[in-house]
C-alpha cells in the first residue's frame, strides 16, 4: 500500500465532515470540493479523486447531499452538490462529535 | 395485478442504473475538462494538458469503477455481470465446456446416486411416530459369552414392571403359520408380540384398529392383524375385512385390523425379525409363566421424551442386577441387558458399507474435481493476456479472481444440474443389484437432504476447481501476460499441475486398493467353503398338516411325505431340518451339558440344536465323519440319540471318540422342551448356518422322530435343475393332505447367493468407482503431459532435426510422466495404509495390507500412467522439425 492511500485510509472518517463542511457556504462541483478543503486547511488534507467521487456518490445516497446540473466558472456543464436539509443536521452533530473528540484528546495530551 | 408494480420497480431500477452511467460518464469527463482547461490557462498546450488532467485524476476509469462500487446492490450487479461473461466464454470454447461438466456431472452424479442411498439407509429417520425414541434391548450373558441374544417371557414382564425410563417395552418373537380354509393354503410370516407392541411403533392401522390389552394373554379371544400385502394378494383388498375370520394354523382368528402399505419393521439382521410380517398376532399365554431360561423375544422399547440412551442402560443395569439376584437362572450365566437405538443398530451391518463406498465415491469427486482444475488451469494460461488486459482496466485482483471462481461455478452448477440425472440412474443401477441387507435401500430418491448434499456439494467442487488457477494468478503478476508470450505457461502453473495430477494418482491408487480388497474377498467368498454343498439341491419349507392332534401324526406325515419324494425320478437324498443354513427362521439354541456335571456346569455352554429327517446330512451334502446317521427307527419307542457336530466333539472329548458318550441335550415333546439325556451316535463336520464367513456355535443334532416342530424345511438333492421338481413336490404335499402350507420352494443356492449379496454390492460398486477413478486419472494425466509437450513441440523437433533417436525422446517424456506417478503412487500407498484399515469389518480372508492388491493397483496405475505419456509423446514425435520449429513464431 503506497504512502498516499494511507494517508486517506487514515481520513475515511473525517473525509465525510471535511466534504459537508467544504459544501456548507455555497454548492459545489467535485473538483471545487477537493480544492475548497485543500484550500481551508493550505494543503494538509488532499483529497484524490478516486476517493472524493465514491464519498460524494455515498454521502448522497445518505441523502445529505442533493446534486444538479449547472455551469462552471468556465461555462462548461459540471455536477454540482448542494447540503440538503438532513445534510446540514449531519455536519452539526458530526462538529459537535468531533469537538468533543477533540477536546478529549487535547486534555489527554496536556496531562 | 400484485406483479405490476415489482415489475415497474425493476424497470425503474435498471433505467435509473442507465442514467446514473450516463450522469458518472459526463461528471468525469466535465472533471478532466475543467482540469485540462485550467493547465491550458496556465500555459500547457492543449494535448499535453489533457494527458496531464488524466494522470492528475488517477484515471478515469479507475475512479468510475470506485464510484461504482460504493453504489447499493453492487455485488449482485457485478455477480450478474461476471455470470453473463463467464457463460459467454464457456459457450465460445464448447469442446472444453463439454469435457469439464461431463467430468463434474460423472463426479456428482456419482456422489449423488451413493448419497441418496446412504441418506435412506442411514439418515432418514426410520418411518415410526418419534422414532428416535425406539430402542432395542439385547441380553447378554457374559460368562457363556453370549451377545446380543433373545429375552425370555419374565425378563418381559420384570421390565415391564421395574422401568421407569421406558414408556413402554414390547416384544416378538417371528415364526411361520399356514393360512388355510378359503383358496390355496399358504405359508407366511407370522409376528407374535405382546399387544403393546405395534401401538409402540405407533403406526396406526388402515382399517379397523391395533391390539389392545384385552387381546392378550389367557382368555383372550384370537385376533390378528394382516399385512396390506396380504390383504390385496388373498382377500382382493376386501373394504369389509375387519371382524372377519382367518384361518392361522387350523384355528380361526378374528382380523381386527389391516397395516397400512409400506409398513414394515426394521430390524437389525441378527434380529431373526424379518420385514415381510403378513400376520400379527399376540400372545395368548401368561408370558411371565414361559421358562426363565428361554429367550426368544426381541425386545424393543419406547424411551420416555427427553431420556438419553445411557440413563435407559443405567437403568437396565440397575434391573438385570436385580433380576440376578432374584433369579438363579440369571446368576449363573451372568445376565446383562444392553440398549442401542432402534435406528443405529439397525443399520449396523449397512453403515461401515454405505460409509467405505461413500469415501470411495467421494476420492472419485475429488478426481474429477482435480481434473477440471486442470482444465481451467490450463484456459487460464492461454487467457493470460485476456486477464493483464483487465487488470490494466481497472479490475482488482479480487474482481478477477471472483470472475474466475464464477466461470468454475457455473461449470459446476451445470454438472450438478447433470449429475442429478446421472446420480438417479446411478440409483437405478444400485437398486439394481437388490442388496437386502441394505434394508430400506428400496427408497432411495431425490429427498431434499439429497438435493441439499449434491447443491452444497456443488457448490464446493465449483469452488474447489476454481481455487487452483485463482491461487495460481495470484502468485504471478498480473501484467506479466503483456511482457511475455511464453506459451509453457509459468512454473507455477506447472507446479500446480504436477500436484493435481500427483493427487489423481494417489487418489486412484486408494480406490484402486480398496476395490481391489473387495474383489478378493468376493473372490474368497465364492471359495469359502461353509460345510454344506448346496449345488443341486431343491429346498422348501413345509408346516404340519393343521389338523394334527400330536406329535406323532406329524412325524407320520413328514414320513410319508419323505417316502413319496424319494421316490420322483431324479431325486437322490432327501432329507429335512428345522433351521436352513442360511436360513432367516429365528435361531433354535441350548445350554448342553456332559452327562453327570455338576449343577454349577450345567447352564454354561450355547449349542445350535437342529431337528433332522434321517437323510438330511447326505442331501445337505454335510459329511458324516464317524458312526451313523438318524433312521426311522430313532423314534419315540427307541433310546434318545444324537448327532454332534466336530467342534463340539472335540471340545468335549479332545482325543476320544464320542461315540456312546451321553449329553443333556434339549428335546421338544409336544411344544415343550425339555433337557434330555441322549446318546452320540455320530459325528458330522460343522456347517455354516449364519454366514458364510463365520463359523458359529457348537452343533446338536436330535432326530426329528424324537423330538417334533411345527416347520421343517426339506432339503431334495436331485439329478438335474432342482425346481423341475417343485410341480411334482407340490402334487404330493396336495394329495397327502390339501391343507398343508408350503413356501419358499426354492434352489438351496439362492440362500448362498443371498448370503453373498452384502459383498457382491459393495464389491460391484467399489470396482465401478475405481474403473472411474482409473479413467479420470488417465485422463489426468493425458491432459497433462500433451500440454506440456505440445508447449515442448519446439523442442523435440529441434531434438529431432538434430538427430536425437525417438526412443530417448520418448522416454524422456515417459519417464517424466512415471517420475510423477511414481511419486503419485508412494502418496496413495502411504494413504491406503491408514484407510485400507477401515475397511476390516467388510473383508474376508484378506488382510486389509494385502499385498496382492497393493502391487496390482500400482501396476495398473504405471500402466495407465505410461500410456497416457506414450500417447501425446508419439504424436509430438511424428511432426515434420519444420512445422515444430515454426510453431514457436
Amino acid at each position: 500500500m503506497s504512502e498516499a492511500e494511507r494517508k486517506s485510509d487514515l481520513l475515511q472518517g473525517t473525509l465525510d465532515l471535511l466534504i459537508l463542511k467544504a459544501l456548507a457556504a455555497e454548492p459545489m462541483h467535485g473538483l471545487g470540493v477537493s480544492r475548497r478543503i485543500a484550500q481551508v486547511t493550505r494543503g494538509t488534507f488532499e483529497v484524490k479523486p478516486g476517493s472524493l467521487f465514491p464519498a460524494l456518490q455515498r454521502l448522497e445516497q445518505e441523502g445529505w447531499l442533493s446534486s444538479s446540473w449547472g455551469r462552471s466558472e468556465s461555462n462548461r456543464r459540471a455536477k454540482y452538490y448542494a447540503l440538503t436539509r438532513a445534510g446540514r443536521r449531519q455536519l452539526a452533530s458530526e462538529t459537535r462529535q468531533w469537538n468533543r473528540i477533540a477536546a478529549a484528546i487535547g486534555l489527554v495530551l496536556s496531562t | 395485478m400484485r406483479r405490476s408494480p415489482t415489475l415497474a420497480s425493476v424497470w425503474q431500477h435498471f433505467f435509473r442504473r442507465e442514467r446514473e452511467e450516463r450522469e458518472l460518464d459526463e461528471e468525469i469527463a466535465s472533471a478532466v475538462e475543467i482540469l485540462a482547461e485550467e493547465k491550458v490557462a496556465a500555459g500547457m498546450t492543449p494535448e499535453v494538458a489533457r494527458r496531464e488532467a488524466v494522470i492528475e485524476l488517477g484515471g478515469p476509469e479507475q475512479v468510475k469503477e470506485a464510484v461504482r462500487d460504493v453504489r447499493p446492490g453492487r455485488m449482485l450487479e457485478q455477480a450478474w455481470q461476471d455470470l453473463r461473461y463467464a457463460a459467454r466464454g464457456l459457450t465460445k470454447s464448447s469442446t472444453f465446456t463439454a469435457v469439464a461438466v461431463l467430468t463434474l456431472a460423472l463426479g456428482i452424479g456419482a456422489n449423488n446416486a451413493i448419497f441418496s442411498v446412504l441418506d435412506a439407509v442411514l439418515i432418514r429417520p426410520l418411518p415410526y411416530a418419534n422414532p428416535d425414541r425406539l430402542a432395542m434391548i439385547w441380553s447378554e450373558f457374559r460368562s457363556a459369552g453370549q451377545k446380543r441374544v433373545p429375552s425370555a417371557g419374565p425378563q418381559l414382564t420384570e421390565l415391564q414392571r421395574r422401568t421407569r425410563l421406558f414408556q413402554d417395552v414390547a416384544g416378538v418373537w417371528v415364526g411361520r403359520g399356514a393360512l388355510t380354509g378359503q383358496g390355496e393354503p399358504e405359508q407366511v410370516r407370522v409376528g407374535w408380540v405382546t399387544a403393546n407392541f405395534l401401538p409402540t411403533l405407533g403406526v396406526p392401522a388402515r382399517a379397523g384398529r391395533l391390539f389392545a390389552r384385552s387381546d392378550e394373554g389367557r382368555g383372550s379371544s384370537p385376533a390378528v392383524i394382516i399385512s396390506d400385502g396380504l390383504w390385496r394378494r388373498r382377500f382382493g383388498a376386501d373394504p369389509s375385512i375387519v371382524g372377519r375370520l382367518l384361518r392361522l394354523d387350523g384355528q380361526a382368528h378374528t382380523i381386527v385390523g389391516v397395516m397400512p402399505s409400506g409398513f414394515e419393521v426394521v430390524f437389525p439382521a441378527d434380529a431373526s425379525v424379518p420385514s415381510d410380517i403378513d400376520v400379527w398376532s399376540p400372545f395368548r399365554d401368561d408370558l411371565s409363566q414361559r421358562p426363565r431360561d428361554l429367550g426368544f423375544l426381541r425386545l424393543i422399547g419406547r424411551l420416555r421424551p427427553g431420556v438419553a440412551l445411557d440413563q435407559a442402560q443405567a437403568e437396565l443395569d440397575a434391573i438385570s442386577a436385580g433380576l440376578r439376584t432374584s433369579f438363579s437362572e440369571y446368576a449363573t450365566p451372568d445376565l446383562r441387558m444392553e440398549v442401542a437405538s432402534l435406528h443405529r443398530d439397525s443399520v449396523r451391518e449397512a453403515r461401515p458399507i454405505l460409509l467405505a463406498l461413500f469415501g470411495g465415491v467421494a476420492m472419485v469427486t475429488l478426481i474429477a474435481c482435480a481434473n477440471v482444475a486442470n482444465l481451467l488451469l490450463a484456459r487460464a494460461t492461454r487467457r493470460e493476456r485476456e486477464i493483464s488486459l483487465r487488470a490494466a482496466l481497472g479490475a482488482s485482483r479480487g474482481r478477477i479472481a471472483r470472475q474466475l471462481l464464477t466461470e468454475s461455478l457455473l461449470l459446476a452448477g451445470l454438472g450438478g444440474l447433470l449429475g442429478i440425472g446421472v446420480g438417479w440412474a446411478g440409483v437405478r443401477l444400485l437398486l439394481g443389484l437388490r442388496p437386502a441387507s441394505l434394508g430400506r435401500i428400496q427408497s432411495a430418491g431425490l429427498s431434499i437432504n439429497v438435493l441439499a448434499f449434491t447443491f452444497a456439494l456443488t457448490a464446493l467442487v465449483g469452488a474447489l476447481a476454481g481455487l487452483v488457477p485463482v491461487l495460481a494468478m495470484s502468485r504471478r503478476n498480473l501484467l506479466r501476460g503483456f511482457q511475455d508470450r511464453a506459451r509453457s505457461g509459468a512454473p507455477g502453473r506447472s507446479r500446480a499441475q504436477n500436484a493435481l495430477v500427483l493427487a489423481e494418482v494417489a487418489l486412484g491408487f486408494v480406490l484402486l486398493v480398496g476395490s481391489g480388497l473387495m474383489v478378493r474377498t468376493f473372490v474368497r467368498l465364492l471359495h469359502a467353503d461353509p460345510g454344506f454343498e448346496a449345488a443341486g439341491v431343491l429346498t422348501f419349507q413345509v408346516g404340519a398338516p393343521p389338523r394334527a392332534e400330536d406329535d406323532v401324526s406329524v412325524q407320520r406325515f413328514f414320513r410319508a411325505l419323505q417316502v413319496k419324494i424319494e421316490r420322483l425320478p431324479g431325486v437322490t437324498a432327501v432329507g429335512a431340518v428345522s433351521h436352513l443354513p442360511l436360513g432367516d427362521y429365528p435361531n433354535w439354541y441350548e445350554y448342553y451339558w456332559k452327562d453327570g456335571a455338576p449343577a454349577a456346569e450345567r447352564n454354561k455352554i450355547l449349542a445350535d440344536h437342529r431337528a433332522v429327517l434321517p437323510g438330511f446330512f447326505r442331501s445337505a451334502g454335510i459329511a458324516l465323519l464317524s458312526g451313523r446317521d438318524f433312521t426311522d427307527d430313532d423314534d419315540t419307542g427307541h433310546p434318545n440319540v444324537i448327532v454332534v457336530d466336530e467342534t463340539l466333539a472335540r471340545r468335549e472329548w479332545p482325543g476320544e471318540s464320542p461315540l456312546g458318550k451321553r449329553l443333556t441335550a434339549t428335546f421338544i415333546h409336544s411344544g415343550s422342551f425339555d433337557p434330555t439325556v441322549a446318546e452320540v451316535i455320530g459325528v458330522v463336520r460343522h456347517a455354516r448356518y449364519h454366514a458364510l464367513t463365520a463359523d458359529g456355535r457348537v452343533q446338536i443334532y436330535v432326530p426329528y422322530h424324537q423330538s417334533a416342530r411345527e416347520n421343517l424345511a426339506f432339503v431334495v438333492r436331485v439329478d438335474g435343475e432342482p425346481l423341475s421338481l417343485a410341480r411334482p413336490v407340490r402334487e404330493i404335499v396336495a394329495s397327502l393332505d390339501p391343507d398343508v402350507a408350503i413356501s419358499k420352494m426354492r434352489p438351496f443356492s439362492a440362500y448362498v447367493d443371498a448370503a453373498r449379496q452384502a459383498t457382491r454390492f459393495t464389491t460391484a460398486v467399489a470396482a465401478v468407482l475405481a474403473v472411474t477413478a482409473l479413467l479420470l486419472a488417465f485422463v489426468g494425466i493425458y491432459g497433462v503431459v500433451s500440454c506440456s509437450v505440445a508447449a515442448r513441440t519446439a523442442e523435440i523437433g529441434v531434438r529431432m532435426a538434430l538427430g536425437g533417436r525417438p526412443r530417448r525422446i520418448l522416454w524422456l517424456i515417459v519417464g517424466q510422466t512415471l517420475r510423477l506417478t511414481s511419486a503419485g503412487l508412494a502418496a496413495g500407498a502411504a494413504v491406503s495404509l491408514v484407510l485400507t484399515g477401515l475397511l476390516a469389518k467388510l473383508l474376508y480372508g484378506v488382510g486389509p495390507r494385502d499385498p496382492i492388491s497393493l502391487v496390482a493397483a500400482a501396476l495398473i496405475l504405471a500402466s495407465a500412467g505410461v500410456l497416457a505419456a506414450v500417447l501425446p509423446a508419439r504424436r509430438a514425435m511424428s511432426v515434420d522439425p519444420m512445422i515444430a520449429l515454426r510453431h514457436e513464431a
